[in-house]
């Protein structure tokens, strides 16, 4: 930070800027007595002496804290007692609210001074802290738009770890796939990457290599070595053709690059050349870049010493795994390159940015337009970058492709789009995925829940899926898109087909309905389908010949019969499907669709009809409206996502639209409170989280959350639309379940949707709101809102927290927003042609 | 909030508590540990698919009373001094002393059904995706209690089909034990592979000792690429690479404590029979050369905790005998096929029988290594258990356990047949609280290893106090 932002903050009296500060006066003096007995400069004692030691010198103590005695206590104890002060100081929770609070000028120079000290020893754990996703909104948003800040922004150079896909495509790029070859899946690599489990911006800049890392590569190089050399080896003779070390992997590149097959097919000792191009042609698919001279040096010893050992192929392999294990294949290098400008920064190499841009908007690595721009030197400018980034944005294959493979198991495939980077950020950002995470007691669903298992993510992940099909209807259609995908009334529930072929499956059901109704199919189902083969075999979406035809057929007209018969358009993929397991529309609150044990009676002798059911008048066109629903925050994958077993969770609801709507701030529980939710028979949970959380000490942070999450009371754990609760306690129990999983009936009370949204810093929005949907009509016209929303892009396409510096990047990015109707496009254009995605400095 | 329900500040101080127990994330942390004072415990974790049959565990000859309450799973408990055991536990006949018969436990906080991956080791729901691990299995909770050169070995015969496949029944794959949040354990599946890598460095084959040379080459390389790296960098960057450079020191450091044990392993590098090492295994002598690496790994020091996959739901049997030409689908078996004229309870019946004989190899052998003033078995657990509860299509009801326990294990457990109240019952306990007591017994404070059964209404965490006395 350089002195025009500490005078920014100095002028808006901010004191967390100054922990980013090693004030040269101060330090000096620091360093001075650091030779002789520790003392604390006078103009600091003086501070604390006014301000502090009233509660924390040898009278007092409080929380056992003394700030009298820095002199007295060893190095490990001060910087202790320092990272403590300073995290009061930086939380602003010191003085306490009651106590005279010091000028702007004496608390910058208190958390100057403590800054100091602790960089000294490098042992600031608060700048440490910083850097994690949940501190994100510890820098000042008002700052931060008030354009008062005109710091060249920059991100630091750096090492950011790969994200899992990432890791699969460079895989795929050390054995050159292109096309149908890339959609496939490596029995002997096992991914080293999982993001972490949360909702918000998960892949940051701050992660790194660790020992698990390198068990799971160390199979994974020996693995990758050996295909990239068996067609060489293979043509030489050492094994053969049909011969594998595992029958059921037999996968291999076709070809074993030139400079690998040269080395291994020669007899005798290869020449330093051929070593050197086998060395250049792996660094070149592993690093996508030349080795360096001391580089080639010391791989050829190691190659050359390998040789002689092992012979021509293993020693070769044992390069092949030593570059694979090189950290820079795990790390995404943006260093900067060439002079420094004025501010210190460098401009990221050619290389960099074209990998930078690359991966930004998909997971490959960059194109060959992209490749050919960084050769060509045009990709320099904000101009050039902005000239890549649009291409790449107007291109829908490049990039595309399911928007998390994770999610797809044996019943459903993830949604697949041109650009899943995109969706990415907002399912991040809402944090939906996370309702694959909470289990729950599927009796109380009546029946209806199914908990992810082996092999499908159950409900959630229907949900999930459903609920990036909304993302990406938005993100397509690129307009006010923070406003609709917070306010939308329109779904997407069972979308597994597009309009179109739903429209014809409907169409021929309808057709094939009205003809055979009236036959006489139930008394003679064989006669009816013989006299109408030609008929059926007509229509592709019957699939009723070839197997077991009569009953194939008996299904379907009790389908169509049951749907199509009484009014209703029946779900397009019929419930007797191989692995049907759609029964999730009852959390939207929307009907039934026939489970998939519905006709599995009807050939038997006893069998006596169905009974009546009223199941859903499926919408083909989607997506359609919904009652009682508004946006992301109302979709049931969010509300399961923010709840937790048996419970809503309004706290968690309210925390959740406190940090990323409103860019605020909320502590986290001390860990000595029991942050439990008392039982009682007579309350709803509402009821019962307000009595616990009235109290002063708690309320002084529930108050950031309760209000906000209150009002979504009104959606159940399930994510279910209600207006009042069941009480799930014995002495209120109605009626026991009457099949198998299903609910029992309870004895309910109104649930109250009243909530007050404050901190939008707008008085025509904050103030009381009646229920959900006010509160998210509210929000959706906030300015404060979008420019949070803004904050967490950053995030994810930079891959760390916003600093102070960053100011003008996202005030551009906001305004570039606003401009364009609401277009995320523009956003995403903006950050990627800002100077804090194009320049670097080192990190000190 | 419901008691069922761990609340906030005990989950926190359980987590705390176990994290210091457990080494730092991504840390290798066998390999980091200070050799264990005194006399290590050895733990060895034998499970096997398809479920284990509560009926079967039941001694034959208990009363008219007992039989009652066993019927009607109510608690109860005998000395097994005065019963006889199930015919397919007649190899343990000799180590009576040192048996217990567990049953009771349940699990349905984990995955069930046909198989259960991790989930019967760690206690939580596991669908064969690394993202569903959510902790470190108690083997390896154990095994940092106990560190060693290897810090675990994992041997197993793996699924060749059904829903959780291997690619082969010889490589080394993701086995059945996790390090730790999202870390699946890797296991060998052939005996022969698992000699190679664990006693490679003082192999007299000469490809052995090139691959061995090779390896240590490439390590040494890599250490050194990544130290000159680091050098240049400062901070946070500087960090990122030494964490790694660290890793791959700490790998060679226990390479080169593997090495210093040279004499002890040369003395106990596994003398297979040749059968054992020829590629169409029979499913049988695989376990059995499993039985002998596992033993030769725990004598020799390499490790003190041993998983072992006797089998999987996946596996397809050969070599049970009366039927040694049969390719035995278990999945056939869990749904009473008969096979080749065998009833498929005989069929199970028989496995579990050599079972029980790779059990008192293992005891018999132990017995006769001598260690302080007893024997290594004095200082040794050994459990055997479904993967995935009470049978085939398991619901976790029940996992019966046979324990076991030399005379210096810490735990009450005596020659017993036990049955702990039923799921439900006042009194029940699960997986988690077993493991609790293990953990606890052996030094790991943590308040309670493993999830919560949803459906469970009683408070159920903590260890099983009874047999901590």
């Amino acid at each position: 930070m350089n002195t025009r932002a500490l005078r920014s903050w100095k002028t808006t009296g901010r004191i967390g800027a100054a922990l980013l500060l090693a004030i040269p006066a101060l330090h000096r003096m620091s360093a001075g007595e650091a030779a002789g007995a520790f003392t604390v400069p006078p103009p600091v004692d003086a501070v604390m002496e006014s301000h502090c030691f009233s509660c924390h010198d040898e009278d007092s103590q409080k929380g056992d804290i003394r700030l009298d005695q820095f002199h007295a206590l060893p190095l490990a104890g001060r910087l202790d007692l320092l990272n403590k002060v300073q995290e009061q100081l930086f939380l602003k929770a010191m003085p306490p609210a009651k106590k005279k609070q010091p000028s702007p000028a004496d608390r910058d120079l208190l958390a100057g001074w403590v800054s100091a000290e602790l960089k000294k020893h490098q042992a600031s754990k608060l700048e440490d802290k910083l850097r994690y996703p949940a501190y994100g909104n510890y820098v000042d948003h008002a700052t931060l738009f008030s354009g008062e800040i005109t710091d060249a922004p920059y991100s630091p150079a750096r090492r950011w770890l790969v994200s899992p896909q990432i890791f699969e495509e460079r895989v795929k790029d050390v054995f050159s796939l292109e096309g149908r070859d890339r959609q496939r899946s490596f029995p002997g690599v096992t991914n080293p990457f999982l993001l972490p489990d949360q909702s918000g911006v998960r892949d940051y800049d701050n992660a790194m290599l660790n020992g698990g890392h390198l068990l799971v590569m160390l199979p994974n190089a020996e693995w990758i070595s050996s295909k990239q050399l068996r067609a060489a080896r293979v043509k030489k003779g050492e094994i053969k053709a049909d011969e594998f070390p595992n029958a059921n992997d037999r996968w291999a590149p076709r070809e074993t690059p030139a400079a690998f097959e040269a080395v291994i097919l020669k007899n005798g000792v290869p020449s330093d050349e051929e070593l050197i191009d086998a060395i250049q042609t792996q660094f070149g698919l592993v690093l996508g870049r030349k080795a360096q001279s001391d580089e080639i040096k010391r791989y050829l010893e190691l190659t050359r010493s390998s040789l002689e050992v092992a012979g021509n192929t293993e020693g070769l392999r044992q390069m092949l795994v030593s570059v694979l294990l090189e950290s820079e294949f795990l790390y995404r290098l943006e260093l900067g390159d060439g002079e420094a400008d004025p501010d210190g920064r460098k401009r990221l190499s050619p290389l960099e940015a074209a990998r930078a841009i690359s991966y930004a908007l998909g997971d490959r690595g960059p194109d060959a337009a992209l490749r050919q721009a960084a050769a060509a030197g045009k990709l320099i400018t904000k101009e050039d970058f902005r000239r890549e980034v649009e291409r790449l944005l107007a291109d829908e294959t490049y990039c595309a492709g399911p928007v998390d493979p994770g999610i797809s198991g044996k019943n459903m495939q993830s949604h697949v789009t041109s650009h899943p980077k995109l969706v990415r950020f907002f399912r991040e950002f809402f944090g939906y995925p996370m309702a694959a995470k909470v289990f729950k007691d599927i009796e109380r669903s009546d029946g209806y829940y199914q908990n992810p298992e082996r092999g499908t993510l159950g409900t959630p992940g229907f949900l999930i899926e459903e609920a990036d099909q909304i993302v990406d209807w938005y993100l397509q259609r690129d307009q006010a898109v923070f406003e609709n995908l917070l306010t939308t009334g329109e779904f997407f529930v069972y979308h597994d087909k597009d309009n179109e072929t739903g429209r014809k499956i409907i169409a021929e059901w309808t057709e094939a309905y009205n003809k055979l109704k009236d036959t006489d199919w139930k008394a003679n189902p064989e006669k009816v389908i013989a006299e109408n083969r030609a008929f059926i075999q007509s229509k592709k979406s019957l699939r009723i010949l070839g197997g077991h035809e009569k009953r194939e057929f008996l299904r379907h007209m009790y389908f169509f019969g049951e749907t199509i018969g009484k009014g209703r358009t029946p779900f397009t993929t019929v419930s007797f499907a191989h692995g049907y397991t759609y029964n999730h529309s009852i959390f939207y609150n929307l009907p039934p669709t026939p489970g998939v044990f519905r006709y599995g009676e009807i050939e038997n002798r006893n069998f006596k009809g169905l009974d009546d059911v009223e199941f859903w008048d499926y919408p083909v066109e989607q997506p359609f409206a919904l009652p009682h629903r508004k946006g992301i925050l109302t979709h049931p994958a969010w509300l399961i996502a923010h709840s937790s077993n048996f419970h809503t969770d309004p706290v968690k609801r309210g925390r959740w639209i406190r940090e990323k709507l409103l860019a605020g701030r909320v502590p986290d529980v001390p860990i000595t409170v029991d942050a439990q939710v008392p039982e009682d028979p007579h309350k709803t949970f509402r009821e019962r989280v307000e009595n616990v959380t009235q109290k002063a000490e708690c309320w002084k942070c529930h108050q950031h959350m309760n209000p906000l999450g209150f009002p979504l009371e009104v959606f159940d754990d399930f994510g279910r639309y209600r207006l009042d609760e069941p009480l799930e306690y014995p002495e209120h129990l109605i009626s026991k379940a009457t099949k198998k999983n299903g609910a029992d009936v309870f004895q309910t009370k109104a649930v109250s949707s009243l909530g007050e949204l404050l901190g939008t810093g707008d008085p025509d929005l904050d103030g009381e709101v009646k229920d959900p949907f006010e509160l998210i009509d509210r929000l959706a016209k906030s300015t404060r809102v979008r420019q949070s929303i803004i904050r967490h892009a950053f995030r994810f396409f930079m891959g760390r927290n916003e600093l102070l510096s960053d100011s003008q990047t996202l005030i551009a990015a906001d305004q570039a927003y606003v401009h364009s109707g609401g277009s995320f496009k523009a956003v995403v254009v903006s950050l990627l042609t800002s100077d804090s995605f194009r320049y670097r400095k080192p990190t000190s | 909030m419901n008691k069922r329900m761990t609340t906030r500040r005990n989950f926190l101080r359980a987590s705390l508590l176990s994290a210091g127990g457990m080494a730092l994330p991504g840390t290798i942390p066998g390999l980091f540990a200070n050799p264990a004072n005194g006399t290590p415990m050895r733990f060895i974790f034998m499970h096997r698919g398809n479920g284990l049959f509560p009926k079967v565990m039941v001694p034959p000859s208990l009363s008219q009373q007992d039989k009652a309450r066993e019927e009607k799973k109510e608690p109860f408990e005998v000395d097994l001094e005065a019963h006889d055991l199930p015919d397919w536990m007649a190899p343990l006949q000799a180590h009576k002393d040192h048996l217990t018969i567990l049953q009771g436990l349940s699990g349905k906080m984990c995955t069930t059904g046909h198989h259960s991956w991790c989930s019967s080791l760690g206690v939580f729901k596991a669908n064969e995706r690394p993202s569903s691990i959510k902790r470190a299995t108690v083997d390896f909770e154990l095994a940092k209690l106990y560190p060693s050169p290897m810090e675990h070995i994992e041997l197993a015969c793996f699924p060749t089909d059904g829903g959780n496949a291997r690619g082969s029944l010889d490589g080394v794959a993701m086995g059945f034990s996790a390090r730790g949040a999202q870390q699946p354990n890797y296991a060998f599946g052939s005996p022969k592979g698992a000699v190679e890598e664990l006693y490679q460095s003082v192999s007299s084959n000469k490809e052995d000792q090139i691959k061995y040379q090779l390896e240590r080459k490439v390590m040494a390389f890599a250490s050194e690429n990544q130290a000159r790296l680091a050098a240049g960098l400062s901070g946070i960057e500087q960090t990122k690479i030494t964490h790694y450079a660290d890793s791959i020191d700490a790998l060679r450091e226990r390479n080169r404590k593997i090495e210093a044990m040279g004499d002890v392993l040369r003395q106990h590098v596994p003398q297979l029979d040749p059968k054992y090492l020829a590629d169409n295994l029979s499913t049988l002598d695989r376990q059995r050369a499993h039985a002998e690496v596992l033993l030769s790994a725990l004598i020799s020091g390499l490790t003190n905790v041993v998983a072992f996959t006797v089998d999987e739901l996946g596996h397809h049997y050969t070599g049970i005998p009366g039927i040694e030409n049969e390719k035995v689908n278990m999945h056939d078996v869990g749904h009473n096929k008969t096979i080749a004229g065998v009833e498929a309870e005989e069929v199970r019946k028989r496995c579990r029988h050599h079972h029980m004989t790779l059990v008192d190899t293992i005891v018999t052998r132990l017995k006769g290594i001598p260690e302080g003033s007893g024997t290594m078995f004095d200082n040794t657990m050994l459990f055997y258990f479904p993967d995935s509860g009470e049978t085939h299509h398991s619901q976790g009801w029940e996992y019966p356990f046979v324990v076991m326990a030399g005379r210096n294990a810490k735990l009450d457990l005596g020659r017993r047949y036990l049955r702990l109240p039923y799921h439900g019952q006042e009194g029940h306990k699960t997986l988690g609280n077993w493991y609790t007591t293990l953990l606890n017994a052996y030094g790991n404070p943590i308040e309670h290893y493993g999830d919560f059964d949803l459906t469970l209404r009683l408070d159920q965490s903590g260890p099983i106090r009874r047999f901590l006395a």
